[in-house]
């Protein structure tokens, strides 16, 4: 049965960019594509770097009970750190002015994440390409900020690893920490390479900045969403071939893991 | 009474209502309408805009095409125009251009919102913002001029320091204010460039030995 909360607020967070006009858009399609079904009373959008900001959020939302979802990829510096403290929660639930906050695990570390890793690895190879051949690469972000921004990567490479996913290798790399990205071609020894950003948007780090350090770009282009043409795969280096999808934040899936982990909450953490 | 429902009420008594570069308006026919202020009087050549996502489009990027990440930031987009019958649906519209904005003003009108300091906002920053908090008062001035004074159409409500709450915003008959209740993230990052330009000032390189 599916999910039904006719009185509360569903509140969506995430980091928003000041710099790219595209950071944002994959939550705001998910939070149309769940107020559609009517699941929740309302559903709300805010934003680290975007408008609405995490702190202006609040007055916008009119519902005493509220499911908080970071669309957030690891649970680390941003969703242990900064999002409780810019919204004034502590804990799973915070009873604050007459309001019931739910803060809910980030979508980054929900189980359904490996199978739509692998599925988008898989869709943007070419037929005539044997996955035997191939390494599979899940690039995040990196940072010394928060041990824990990096254990929602390696949790699921070594989930991609024990599946049975018919890849060669599946390993992690980051941007700004060891194994490096930008040493793809050392980290790996396949004809092929299929990297996959686990990143929440194809931003400013995705599209961006990834395909400089993966030697695609010569310096990072404009915004996916100001260009003509979405890069096309695959990309030619010497004798290997490197194919790189875009961000898997962007999936429309992500709507139905956005409400899953309020399922979760509830299953898991509700007092 | 909720917000869509005494955004309708205002309209009803009001008619006609300024909202930082747009203009709200009632018909007597209870339909809602928002355009650009310098569309006023046009009744023809305005695109409709009839959802919120494309008026989350519209309000994206300036004539020019360039992001506008600050949503309060002067140059909205001119030529288009939204109407609705339905006081939710207009208020998430408004929404989609001034996120919050209508929120923001009634919860402080009705003394529900309190400002945040700026020393309050800059204090609790951590990770590559948290030498924010050490800006001179010289600063925090020169970053309410020229930033938040040039670049924004919000009203600023916050004080510098926690002990010293500026004065009440009341509203003026016909418009709405666009407040701002605590610094946003373009504030705490130029507060953070700042500080830093002054910390790498009075600590220069140390010379290289010959």
């Amino acid at each position: 049965m599916p999910l039904s909360k006719p009185d509360a607020a569903l509140l969506i967070l995430g980091h928003g960019s000041t710099e790219n006009p595209d950071s944002s858009q994959p939550c705001w399609d998910h939070a149309e594509t769940i107020a559609a079904t009517g699941q929740f009373r309302s559903v709300h959008c805010a934003f680290w770097k975007e408008e609405p900001s995490f702190r202006q959020v609040w007055p916008m939302i009119e519902e005493d009970e509220v499911y908080i979802v970071p669309n957030f990829i690891s649970e680390g510096y941003f969703t242990r750190q900064v999002l409780p403290r810019e919204l004034e929660i502590s804990g799973h639930t915070t009873e604050r002015g007459g309001k019931t906050l739910h803060y809910c695990d980030p979508v980054g570390i929900h189980q359904a994440m490996t199978g739509l890793l692998t599925k988008r690895a898989l869709e943007i190879l070419d037929e005539s390409v044997r996955p035997e051949e191939t390494s599979l690469i899940i690039v995040g972000h990196g940072t010394g900020l928060n041990q824990k921004s990096t254990e929602a990567i390696k949790v699921q490479v070594e989930a991609i690893a024990a599946s049975g996913a018919p890849f060669a290798k599946v390993i992690d790399a980051y941007m700004e920490e060891a194994p490096f990205i930008a040493d793809w071609q050392t980290l790996t020894d396949t004809p092929n390479v299929i990297v996959v950003p686990f990143f929440i948007a194809d931003g400013l780090h995705s599209y961006q900045d990834i395909p400089v350090l993966l030697g695609i770009e010569s310096e990072p282009t404009a915004a996916a969403s100001q260009r003509e043409v979405f890069r096309q795969n695959p990309h030619p280096f010497g004798d290997r071939t490197l194919w790189y999808s875009s961000a898997i934040g962007t999936d429309p899936s992500l709507a139905d893991v956005i409400v899953d982990q309020v399922a979760y909450f509830d299953e898991h953490y509700r007092a | 009474m909720n917000l869509a429902d005494t955004l309708a009420d205002l309209l009803t008594r009001e008619i006609r209502l300024s909202f930082g570069e747009i203009l709200l308006t009632r018909s007597p026919a209870g339909r809602y309408t928002a355009i650009h202020a310098v569309d006023e009087g046009k009744t023809t050549g305005l695109e409709p805009l009839e959802s919120v996502r494309e008026l989350r489009e519209m309000a994206k990027n300036d004539a020019a095409g360039e992001y506008r990440p600050l949503k309060t930031a002067p140059g909205l987009k001119t030529g288009w125009t939204s109407t609705t019958d339905d006081p939710r649906e207009f208020l998430r519209r408004l929404d989609a251009i001034y996120p919050g904005l209508f929120a923001t003003w009634l919860a402080y009108d009705r003394e529900t919102l309190a400002p945040v300091a700026l020393r309050d906002t800059l204090g609790r920053q951590t990770g590559m913002y948290r030498f924010a908090g050490s800006i001179t008062d010289e600063m925090a001035v020169r970053l309410r001029t020229e930033l938040c004074g040039r670049g924004c159409l919000r009203q600023i409500v916050w004080p510098i320091d926690p002990g010293n709450q500026a004065d009440r915003a009341p509203r003026t008959g016909g418009s709405l204010p666009l407040l701002c209740t605590e610094a946003c993230t373009f504030a705490v990052n130029l507060a953070r460039s700042l500080a830093k330009e002054a910390y790498d000032l009075a600590n220069p390189p140390a010379a290289t030995e010959p």
